[in-house]
């Protein structure tokens, strides 16, 4: 086991090199030439090797203590290590969520003995968590969800059902948020669990996705599953408040520039090849100004990215600009796969179903408007920005102080 | 008159469609290459479809295009894919030169379907790379609507340096159908090998390929106003039913000025439209530029309706239960069947066209 970031010291290039040589020895194994043709159950075998030796060797959830697997580096490592496995098409997607916002929230939440038990092998990818909170009546509007949690002895017993929860057909654990009491206004009832998903009368329900053969999107029934109130993260009507916590890493997390798309890089070298009526596209003075605009915008985001990293390795709060990045990014994808969509032209329609959105605008491009909604929607991400940023006034909300069980 | 019999044909299709098609029917056809619903497209043969604006003396009704774009408008709300256009655009190509006959009454009478395979990779305008010499084009063809099921296809091809249209008969010598996974299965659509493949030349000169891909445009910008004018529909429904936050979404302003800036969408391409087919049917030299505006206003329209379309339907907008998948499928695949907006574009303001319509 390389165990180099203890070392006294090594500087980011150096890092950066470190991080190059052992990502490129794994391309055969990991590649996209690899995943080729592979089933979700091979590919997700696959993922797992992959996230046990990046654990093993410091690069699974980088800012974590070693001890736990983790990296025991700095978020400035993390983003350096993103920025060059984006590079590959390797299979990291299943762990996006369970190492995003369930991870994280155990450590601050859970007790030590659960920490050693079920934090280590979830880094190593032997562990999936899924995050439990949208419900088809409470997506935007969270604090809308009728899932309820009704006491039984020293535990919860939960009934009702969870929509859009990402790689549920695969969890062994997850976190959510449910109903502990209609009787009050619909913020104030609510409560925070991690649960176990192999419980009796958990039921998980694959939803099927616009495109793609692999859908991580889940319907999660529970028929009167136990979960002990050991399992309780925070305060008996505070789930609300730890469901926004929980939020806040999610739309502050480190997402990669390109989204899961192609780079500008890819797009701009596949620019340079295209013809317009035989000339090339890049003299074009509407794809000149299309990446340009693109250019301009990733500049923008790469600097608040690296003055928030800079913040918070001084122990400062990072300023608020953070908070544009997915909305940026969403769109920004969508707009580029279209470009690039157009300038195939009729050749444009081909979706190779061997190829993934890393590398092809028409997958991109299929797969981003789940982008623009997952994680908060834009409307939502604008109304943040404008209430929470710009402190203008709320918007009206005529069911905020009415019990819920008398909201009609 | 012409009213009354627009009027029918618009009522006949409606009941047709609204008896024969459902989400379902739509969604299998998206799951594999190639999809054709033959059964419909039968029906459709025999209402007379295929043979309503083909003139009489080419075996057709010999009806004006307006009793033909309210039924392409209502296919394009359906998102029901039938080669009507490219057959109507193929027998008119064939009849105004004089060139087979035989294959302008079989695409009246529905008997054969034709393919306008005008793409090719490297390029996302319409000059042809494929060179045509001794009666044989060779070249390879994007993947055009409905060459997996078609008969005869009408293709662009260099004769020396010059473009011109050929008919190729696709079940014949020298061709080979690619029919490969694309955005939209529901199209039909197979790319083509051609190697030495008999073709029958049509027209010759940039000209002439250009104003038969301007009728294609137009046309197809009316499958396309249909589209968004459905997108439009489902998402003011849905704003008005779903509630979030105590109220309809339709309250938010967010989801209000979407709303009004999909219907602004939908005007435009609709005029454009129209006035491309007024100019059309009239005659008139300014068709090409019309023709260009109808493309990119009715295209642009699609794409943003149907992409707004599943944003205002938030998660269920994502599904493959839901409707709009179809329409941003279809959305995108018409607006790169006939090569891709930057061409169109370029083409609009090119040198003196662009003084011109100006
Ligand atoms: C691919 C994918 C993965 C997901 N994974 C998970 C997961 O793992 N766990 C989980 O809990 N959830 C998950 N979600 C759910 C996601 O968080 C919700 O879909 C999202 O919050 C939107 O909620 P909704 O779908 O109910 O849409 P709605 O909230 O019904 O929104 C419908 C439309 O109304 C707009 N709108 C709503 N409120 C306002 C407002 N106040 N002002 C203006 N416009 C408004 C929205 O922007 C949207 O356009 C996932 C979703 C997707 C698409």
């Amino acid at each position: 086991m390389t165990d180099t970031m203890t070392k006294p010291v090594e500087s980011l290039s150096e890092y950066v090199d470190r991080a190059r040589a052992w990502l490129a020895a794994l391309e055969p194994r990991f590649g996209a030439e690899a995943r080729k043709g592979l089933s979700v159950e091979q590919d997700l075998a696959l993922a797992r090797e992959y996230q046990t030796l990046k654990s093993e060797a410091g690069y699974a959830c980088i800012t974590l203590p070693r001890e736990i697997g983790g990296g025991g580096g700095t978020e400035l490592h993390k983003i350096l290590f993103t920025q060059e496995e984006s590079k590959y098409d390797y299979p990291t997607v299943y762990f996006g969520v369970s190492l995003g916002m369930p991870v994280p929230m155990m450590l601050r939440y859970a007790d030590q003995e659960t920490i050693q038990r079920l934090i280590p092998p979830s880094i190593r990818g032997e562990l999936i968590w899924a995050q439990l909170f949208s419900e088809p009546a409470a997506g935007s509007d969270l604090a809308a969800l009728r899932t309820r949690a009704v006491r039984d002895g020293d535990g919860w017993r939960i009934d009702g059902q969870k929509l859009w929860t990402s790689w549920a057909q695969f969890a062994d654990y997850a976190i959510g948020v449910f109903r502990t009491d209609p009787t009050v206004a619909k913020h104030a009832g609510l409560t925070f669990f991690w649960l176990d998903m192999k419980s009796p009368g958990i039921t998980v329900k694959e939803v099927r996705k616009l495109a793609g053969k692999t859908s991580e999107i889940n319907e999660v029934f529970f028929d009167n599953v136990y979960v002990p109130d050991s399992q309780r993260m925070g305060e008996v009507g505070a789930g609300f408040r730890v469901a926004i916590e929980t939020l806040m890493i999610e739309r502050y997390s480190v997402t990669d520039e390109n989204m899961g798309g192609p780079s500008l890089y890819d797009v701009a070298k596949f620019a340079a090849n295209a013809r317009i009526n035989g000339r090339p596209a890049l003299d074009d003075g509407q794809v000149r100004h299309a990446l340009a605009d693109a250019l301009v915008e990733r500049q923008g985001l790469r600097s608040i990215h690296r003055r928030a990293l800079n913040a918070m390795a001084a122990g400062e709060e990072p300023g608020p600009e953070g908070s544009i990045r997915k909305l940026r990014l969403a769109r920004r994808r969508q707009i580029i796969a279209e470009l690039s969509l157009d300038l195939l032209g009729a050749q444009g329609i081909a979706l190779d179903p061997e190829v993934s959105r890393a590398q092809d605008a028409a997958w991109s491009w299929i797969e981003i408007p789940g982008g623009r909604i997952a994680g908060g929607t834009d409307e939502i991400l604008r109304n943040t920005i404008a209430e929470k940023v710009l402190g203008l006034p709320q918007d009206y909300r005529p069911d905020k102080k009415v019990p819920f069980n008398q909201i009609g | 008159m012409d009213n009354d019999v627009r009027t029918m044909l618009l009522d006949q299709a409606t009941r047709l469609l609204e008896a024969e098609v459902d989400q379902s029917r739509l969604k299998t056809l998206l799951e594999a290459p190639g999809s054709f619903d033959r059964a419909l497209w039968e029906k459709a043969v025999e209402l007379g479809w295929p043979a309503i604006a083909i003139p009489e003396l080419g075996g057709g009704l010999g009806l004006d295009l307006e009793s033909l774009t309210p039924l392409l408008q209502e296919l394009g709300q359906r998102t029901v894919s039938l080669p009507l256009v490219s057959g109507y655009v193929t027998a008119m190509a064939l009849l105004d030169n004089g060139v087979a006959a035989d294959v302008v009454a079989a695409l009246a009478s529905g008997e054969a379907i034709a393919a306008l395979a005008f793409g090719e990779a490297g390029d996302c305008g319409l000059m042809p790379a494929a060179k045509f010499a001794n009666g044989k084009i060779t070249g390879a063809k994007a993947p055009a609507a409905f060459a997996a099921v078609a008969d005869h296809a009408l293709v662009t091809a260099l004769d020396g340096d010059t473009p011109g249209l050929y008919l190729v008969a696709l079940g014949g010598a020298g061709v080979e159908r690619d029919v490969l996974e694309v955005i939209d299965n529901a199209r039909a659509a197979a790319g083509l090998r051609l190697a030495g493949a008999p073709a029958t030349p049509v027209v010759t000169g940039w000209a002439a390929v250009l104003r038969t891909a301007g009728i294609a445009a137009t046309l197809t910008a009316f499958e396309q106003v249909g589209g968004s004018e459905r997108c439009l529909k489902i998402s003011v429904e849905y704003a008005k039913e779903r509630k979030v936050f105590g109220q309809p979404i339709g309250a938010f302003q967010a989801i209000k000025h979407k709303l009004a800036d999909m219907y602004q969408e939908v005007e435009i391409g609709r005029g454009c439209a129209i006035d491309a087919l007024e100019s059309l049917v009239a005659g008139q030299s300014d068709f090409l530029s019309l023709a260009c505006t109808a493309r990119l206003g009715a295209g642009a329209s699609y794409d943003f309706c149907a992409r707004e379309c599943i944003q205002t339907h938030g998660g269920i907008g994502v599904t493959w239960e839901a409707e709009p998948q179809h329409h941003y499928r279809r959305a995108r695949s018409l607006a790169l069947e006939l090569g891709g907006a930057p061409f169109w574009r370029d083409l609009l303001v090119d040198g003196q066209r662009v003084l011109e319509t100006v």
